[in-house]
């Protein structure tokens, strides 16, 4: 290894990330992509828009209206509309669901008669409406044995639930998806641009340099992906910072095993982006294939929206072969669990992820050629 | 033994044998030129030699023997390599001042006083002393051109390649740039092997490689090689005989003639090779143009055109006109405002001050061009090419944007191929082809519509002689036929004496303008119009 | 209209000649979406649940049936809170039940009842779901006695189905990150390679030529489009189409054009291919944020909701949603249309102005 030649390489590839403003890249994008998501999704269905057609306009109906109203799941109307109006409002996606009180619903229910209440949801996106459903169900089922034990009707006493939120005890959203968030876009930000690196320069011509030299393989490589990865190192720290200050994510483990696992994973993302940038011959198909075969992947495997243990036989066969998974459960361990080194799970993942970057690594390298095609 | 031995080297792209068999040999100190045609396989020799690509065949270099890129690693460090392309190698980012440190670097260089003086020499002779801070991608194609070549020089390699390296390099810079090489090769004893389209470069190379279809043709000396076309080479026959080529002054012909012999120059060796391969050059027959437009007095007339760029004044109150039927030359070292001049006539460019009238029109805005549009031919510097497209798909693309029916287009395009004699390339590829096929096409294609004015920026930089004959020999024509006018830029000075007119441009402005026998005139102790335009060019240096 | 028909035929040929882009695109348009589709599922599945049962059975037992597959696997017991815990901790489990020791007793005599419950909360959305299903498995448990019925009706997508709706998400996601990039990189090669020079020299309104170049990358997508509807949408997944199928193409192909229109803005604002890569990423992360995809539009802060107007996708998503599972009226769709045409028209004048000029 020519080490002055490496860092002039090294060198001139960090003001090329510089000057092509690549750089903006590197720092600007996922942290954005950590701020824009953290804020903005919301697991928990708030706010959905809830019509009531109440014909009953009795005390307790008026109860249950008002009980909708006083919580955060839902922001209501009460409505004299009829159902073929309201189902309109929900085939136009201005609302999300529809309660219909029938008219002698106090009358009956202090007579113990049964009466039937009608709940329409927006099922077009399944969990949203399953969610919806269960709270409206919930919410006027714990009303109705509210009253009735009141009012005598019912002696029995009720099961309540206590849970303990392990982890993330307010059940935070954010603290749920941040750490998840990291896990992608440090596997997308860095693949990006690898995947670039060196079918530019197979573009552009410049590559003849390295052909016609007598830099060694290693050496390029060496030269083309430290820079890279030396910046991307900052954004393990960056993020870090965004998620304890700016999203107050509990930091409950080990420093330490959080910095390794990520540089490790900034190698895993980076050597295939280096992979694809050695097989492709044009930079728009090398953008085109990492986007997708690191975003979907990234999102699906995080974790983030359904836990590993819950997928189907083939998903989760394919969430392991992705690297993300691994990564994530050390960093949700580090954030939000706190096993550190002592979890023999963290060890062995730690230990995937340095084959991951191996293997991808030597792919690369063994593909890469010095010589025209 | 001999330093460097290529022996039966034949080089294939996919299924195409782009060279065959060839040997040759070089010594320490000789500079080894490589002409022929373009597509003749010289770039792939080269390629091979500099062992980055598959070959068939051994070469051996200072006894050191190889049949792959891979056994050519370990001499890797001794050679450089200056590919064909402008500014291929280089980062458009990167300032001129950072390549030079760069390609040390990647060289593991010494920078020691020696060094720094080697390189500040190297920066003179280049003339890019005064742009160290400016990024390549700034630069005029033929600056890209010189950094190029003094990058690859850096390392003093010992086996050195340059591939067209001065192709887009002003007269003057060409002389600097062939300075450096004897120097080095003096000093450090370094075989160059370098093609080159310039016969006059080539005349001053230890040996010369005559390629032709793959294969060496013939080999030599300047002087045997030329001695062996003596016999062939007449004055200038005005007269049009079957058997007989001529151009720049001479004819060439195999059976004897009643004319007087003449002093052969290079450039004969790839007359006399076609006649020999009964390949003559087809009669360029424009036929009449379609439309009958009144074409008006004054073509272009610009008055103080100016561009800036930021601080940098690329054109300073230039005043140009351009006549009907008139070939007007624009000269100038490399940077010195052309391309812009004509960016800016095409309105790629805005213009930062002065008046411009095209075909009698005031130009104020891009409105006022719409109807010119159909009437100007313009070819650009780096030929613009639809590289995932065929040759022949390119042109009928190209017709069909100036809307010419499909039948006169066909026509057109067939007879265009002939012409320029790129037919045998109509199903390629533009990035299979050799760069002067390209460029070649591409100025078929800015005739395909038929203009009344062309606008041609280095249409023959590294198209190789046979091909600039006919290009000049079409010009001629079509301004004879079309009445068309023509505004040229160019590095041949020997192009210039086939211009009605030129105007010489420095550092942004005019210096000269008038026509090449008055400028004899001026300077009557100038040989070649070469002379005339280095006087302009180092005496107010 | 002959150029237009040239144009947008050279940028065909184009496209083909490049089989990995093809390639890429096949697969984007094929097994991406298969995947996304057959993967994400978000209702609970094979959550492990443990409990502590130190009541004494019965009751608890009785709860504990209702934890059934698909949604659970089968409890498992243990036999302290510790190793409980531990077990969640190792992520073996991420749910625990703990049924206290009078648990049983209280209930039978009528006092209040607690049921604590460990949860892993780092899978927030699971969490939530599997402690409303917890909820409503006792409620249902209890509720024998009460004299109300919910008659519930989940419209449109009656059994919930995560894979087909995942699958049309995916889709659209797609949809709007080829059209972008495409359309881009086809202006961005050509101002690189100098051929965008030419073209505005010729003798044709540079505004066609963008107009077709951008229409054949939009139809590159729809037949993209189309394939994936056929194979993995109704092939694989059976999604409901209750809406107008040719409604969904047409705003599909609008929408097409609002995209190659960001497309053409990325280009007009980039010099080359990695600026390209660059910008569209950096525009396209929060569209696809801002359209509603994840988190729906009223969930958002307000000043997230008011930049959700400007973003094309959330329009065709809202739209596409509509089509595909409401089967909302032709006349309810016109908003959805009129705002996916308006954010195109002003993308394209951007365009047209920026890059479409001689001087």
């Amino acid at each position: 290894m020519k080490y002055n030649t490496v860092k002039a390489y090294m060198i001139k590839e960090f003001k090329e990330l510089v000057r092509t403003k690549l750089i903006i890249l590197v720092y600007l994008l996922p942290s954005m992509i950590v701020i824009i998501f953290g804020y903005g999704i919301r697991l928990d269905v708030t706010h959905a828009r809830l019509i009531i057609i109440d014909n009953d306009k009795s005390k307790i109906s008026q109860m249950l209206s008002s009980k909708f109203e006083h919580t955060k799941y839902f922001d209501t109307i009460e409505s004299n509309m009829n159902e073929k109006q309201a189902l309109r409002r929900i085939k136009q996606a201005k609302t999300d669901a529809i309660l219909i009180i029938p008219n002698s619903f106090e009358k009956n229910l202090l007579k113990g008669q049964k009466s039937e209440l009608g709940v329409f949801v927006d099922g077009a996106f399944p969990t949203r409406g399953t969610t919806i459903q269960t709270y409206i169900e919930g919410t006027i089922l714990s009303l109705v044995q509210k009253v009735l034990q009141a009012k005598g009707i019912q002696q029995k006493k009720l099961i309540s639930i206590n849970n303990r939120n392990l982890f993330n005890q307010s059940m935070r959203d954010e603290n749920a998806i941040v750490p998840g968030i990291i896990g992608l876009v440090l596997l997308i930000a860095p693949a990006i641009i690898a995947a670039l690196l060196i079918v530019k320069e197979k573009e552009k011509g410049t590559i003849f340099n390295f052909y016609a030299s007598s830099l060694s393989k290693n050496e390029f490589l060496a030269a083309k992906l430290i820079p890279v990865f030396l910046l991307h190192s900052l954004n393990i720290f960056i993020l870090f910072l965004i998620a304890v200050y700016l999203f107050n994510i509990p930091f409950r483990g080990n420093f330490l095993l959080y910095w390794l696992a990520s540089e490790l994973y900034i190698l895993v993302s980076i050597s295939l982006g280096m992979l694809i940038s050695v097989i492709t011959k044009k930079q728009i198909v090398a953008v085109v294939l990492t986007i997708i075969i690191t975003v979907i992947p990234g999102f699906l495997y995080s974790g983030i929206i359904m836990p590993i243990s819950s997928m189907d036989g083939v998903s989760q066969v394919e969430a392991h072969i992705f690297p993300v998974m691994y990564y994530n459960h050390i960093v949700y361990d580090t954030f939000l669990i706190g096993q550190g080194f002592h979890s023999q799970i963290n060890l062995l993942y730690l230990l995937i992820l340095i084959i991951f970057s191996f293997v991808l690594f030597s792919a690369g390298r063994i593909l890469l050629k010095k010589e025209m095609k | 033994m001999a330093d460097l031995e290529v022996r039966n080297v034949t080089v294939k792209h996919k299924n195409l044998t782009a060279v065959s068999n060839i040997s040759f040999e070089a010594n320490k100190g000789e500079i080894i030129g490589f002409i022929g045609a373009d597509g003749a396989g010289k770039s792939s020799l080269m390629h091979a030699i500099a062992g980055i690509i598959q070959f068939n065949g051994e070469i051996s270099y200072n006894k050191y023997v190889y049949h792959s890129p891979k056994e050519a690693e370990k001499i890797k460090a001794d050679i450089s390599l200056m590919p064909q392309g402008i500014g291929l190698v280089l980062y458009d980012t990167l300032s001129v001042e950072e390549h030079l440190e760069f390609f040390a670097d990647i060289r593991n260089i010494n920078k020691d006083a020696k060094f720094l003086a080697y390189k500040e020499k190297l920066l003179h002779m280049s003339g890019l002393s005064n742009f160290t801070k400016r990024v390549a991608g700034n630069l005029s194609g033929g600056m890209m051109q010189k950094l190029s070549l003094i990058c690859a020089l850096l390392h003093r390699p010992k086996l050195l390649i340059l591939d067209e390296p001065t192709t887009g390099v002003d007269p003057l810079s060409r002389i600097e740039l062939w300075e450096i090489l004897d120097t080095i090769r003096k000093e450090e004893g370094t075989i160059a092997l370098v093609s080159t389209a310039y016969m006059q470069e080539a005349e001053k190379m230890d040996k010369i490689v005559l390629f032709d279809e793959g294969s060496i043709i013939a080999q030599g000396t300047s002087k045997t090689l030329i001695d062996s076309i003596r016999p062939f080479t007449y004055q200038e026959i005005t007269e049009y005989k079957e058997d007989i080529i001529t151009f720049d002054k001479h004819s060439y012909s195999l059976t004897p003639q009643k004319y007087e012999k003449s002093e052969p120059n290079l450039e004969g060796l790839f007359f006399i090779n076609a006649l020999k391969n009964n390949k003559t050059l087809p009669i360029v027959d424009i036929g009449q143009r379609k439309s009958s437009d009144e074409i008006p007095a004054m073509i272009m007339q610009a008055h103080g055109l100016t561009k800036r760029f930021g601080d940098f004044i690329a054109n300073d109150h230039v005043d140009i006109t351009l006549k009907s039927g008139e070939i007007l030359g624009l000269l100038g070292a490399n940077g010195a405002g052309k391309t812009t001049f004509i960016k800016m006539l095409l309105g790629l460019y805005p213009i930062d001050g002065g008046e411009l009238k095209l075909l009698g029109k005031t130009i104020k805005n891009a409105n006022d061009r719409m109807e010119l549009k159909s009437k100007i031919g313009y070819v650009s510097q780096h030929f613009a090419l639809y590289n995932d497209m065929t040759v022949r798909e390119n042109l009928l693309y190209f017709a069909n944007m100036h809307k010419i029916p499909l039948s006169s287009a066909l026509q057109r395009i067939k007879r265009y191929s002939q012409e320029l004699g790129f037919d045998k390339y109509m199903d390629k590829f533009p990035t299979e082809i050799p760069l002067g096929v390209n460029q070649r096409f591409s100025i078929a294609a800015a005739l395909l519509h038929e203009p009344v004015v062309l606008f041609l920026d280095e249409p023959t930089s590294g198209v190789d002689t046979i091909a600039r004959a006919q290009f000049w020999q079409i010009l001629h024509k079509l301004k004879k036929k079309w009445g068309i006018s023509i505004l040229i830029t160019t590095h041949y000075m020997s192009e210039a004496e086939y211009c009605d007119k030129v105007v010489l441009l420095k550092q942004g402005k005019k210096i000269a303008d008038d026509t090449v026998k008055n400028l004899h005139k001026l300077h009557p102790e100038a040989k070649t119009f070469e002379d005339i335009f280095l006087t302009y060019f180092k005496e107010k240096q | 209209m002959k150029i237009f028909f040239i144009v947008f035929s050279k940028e065909i040929i184009s496209f083909m000649r490049s089989i990995a882009l093809v390639a890429v695109i096949l697969y984007s348009f094929t097994a991406d979406i298969y995947i996304a589709g057959a993967g994400m599922q978000i209702r609970p599945r094979n959550v492990a649940i443990g409990y502590v049962d130190n009541s004494g059975g019965g009751i608890s037992q009785k709860i504990l049936s209702h934890f059934h597959q698909p949604e659970f696997i089968n409890p498992k017991a243990f036999t302290s809170q510790q190793a409980l815990s531990d077990a969640i901790f190792n992520k073996e489990i991420l749910v625990g039940l703990i049924f206290s020791s009078n648990f049983e007793k209280a209930y039978v005599n009528g006092h209040n009842t607690k049921l604590d419950v460990l949860l892993d909360a780092t899978a927030a959305s699971q969490s939530f779901t599997t402690l409303s299903y917890l909820q409503n498995i006792i409620l249902n448990f209890e509720k024998i006695d009460i004299p109300i019925t919910i008659k519930s009706h989940r419209l449109f997508n009656q059994n919930a189905d995560d894979h087909s709706f995942m699958a049309l998400a995916e889709l659209l996601s797609i949809i709007t990150l080829l059209t972008v990039i495409l359309t881009a990189m086809v202006f961005v090669k050509e101002k690189e390679e100098g051929t965008w020079d030419i073209m505005l020299l010729m003798p044709v309104n540079p505004k066609i030529i963008i107009l077709a170049k951008s229409a054949s990358q939009v139809f590159i997508v729809t037949i993209g489009v189309i394939l994936s509807l056929g194979f993995v949408v109704f092939g694989a997944f059976d999604t409901p189409l209750n809406g107008s199928f040719w409604s969904f193409i047409l705003l599909t192909l609008f929408y097409g054009f609002s995209s190659a229109g960001i497309g053409l803005f990325v280009a007009a604002v980039s010099k080359n291919i990695m600026q390209v890569a660059q910008i569209s990423i950096a525009i396209m992360m929060p569209l696809i944020f801002l359209s509603g995809a994840w988190t729906p539009i009223y969930a958002m802060l307000p000043i997230f909701q008011k930049l959700s107007l400007i973003s094309p996708l959330r329009y065709y998503i809202e739209g596409s949603e509509s089509i595909f599972y409401r089967g909302t009226a032709f006349i309810d769709l016109l908003p959805y249309f009129g705002g996916v045409i308006i954010l195109g028209i002003i993308l394209y004048w951007y365009g047209f102005k920026k890059i479409g000029n001689l001087f």
